[in-house]
């Protein structure tokens, strides 16, 4: 699939999400792990429009790529706001998750489901850009158990 | 892809029908109509969400049910009612479960 660039806004997002949505039906992901990836993919835009770009009154855009082999898919964000590591979130921990709804922290939900989404999920600082690379495994084929 | 929330109240039951997509775009009119719902002077004594139709929900649609949840207090219960595969998965995998009822259809 071509790469494709979006205006750095929530509303925009939608538009990445169709992308990833069309991927991993061409990586013949189920629909259990393409809506996951889906999910982070659309977690993780979030934080570049609000943590990276708006927070900081920039605006911008968002890159998206799609690389398939035959064991993976991988989609890649890139953006060229403020570094911005997911990763360095604080991580919701065992405990958080069940503290009853009203005691709960707001942050680090999108990232939790993010990591336990995808197979693999990397952050690299490349060139002035952020890159977040998501990994998925692509359904082995019978004849390639 | 967008949401479009429904609001009724029967009785002394409020009802939120959602039917689309609740991301990051469409989660503050979520929160506008859980705002809603709580500001009646006749205080709601259950929050019913209706799921069916909803085919995807992001953690700003979880943040809302934080909120949801902080304007009900304890002694108002929300039940999630038809919520698809895909949807429980993230609700169960953030522990949410343990603070909503969760009902296949809402009678």
């Amino acid at each position: 699939m071509e790469p494709l660039t979006v205006p750095a806004t929530l509303d925009d997002l939608e538009i990445l999400a169709d992308f990833v949505i069309q991927a991993a039906r061409a990586a013949g992901l189920e629909k259990k792990p393409a809506y996951r990836l889906r999910l982070a993919v659309d977690e993780i835009a979030t934080n570049i429009v609000t943590h990276g770009y708006q927070e900081m009154g920039l605006v911008g855009d968002i890159t998206i790529y799609a690389d398939m082999d035959e064991e993976t898919l991988t989609i890649t964000l890139e953006d060229n706001a403020v570094p911005y590591n997911p990763l360095e979130e604080a991580e919701v921990t065992e405990e958080d998750l069940h503290k009853p709804l009203e005691e709960r922290k707001i942050g680090g939900l999108g990232i939790f489901l993010t990591l336990r989404g995808v197979d693999r999920f990397t952050y690299e600082r490349m060139n002035n850009r952020n890159c977040n690379i998501f990994t998925m495994r692509r359904p082995s084929s019978g004849a390639n158990p | 892809m967008a949401l479009t929330i429904t609001t009724e109240v029967k009785g002394t039951e409020a009802f939120l029908t959602l039917v689309g997509q609740l991301d990051s775009a469409a989660a503050p009119s979520f929160r506008e109509a859980v705002d809603q719902v709580f500001s009646h002077p006749e205080k709601p004594s259950k929050l019913v969400i209706i799921m069916n139709g909803l085919e995807y929900m992001a953690s700003a649609g979880l943040r809302g049910l934080v909120f949801a949840k902080q304007k009900a207090g304890s002694n108002v219960p929300i039940v999630l009612s038809g919520v698809t595969e895909e949807v429980y998965e993230t609700i169960e995998m953030t522990g949410f479960h343990h603070s909503v009822e969760i009902v296949e259809k809402y009678e």
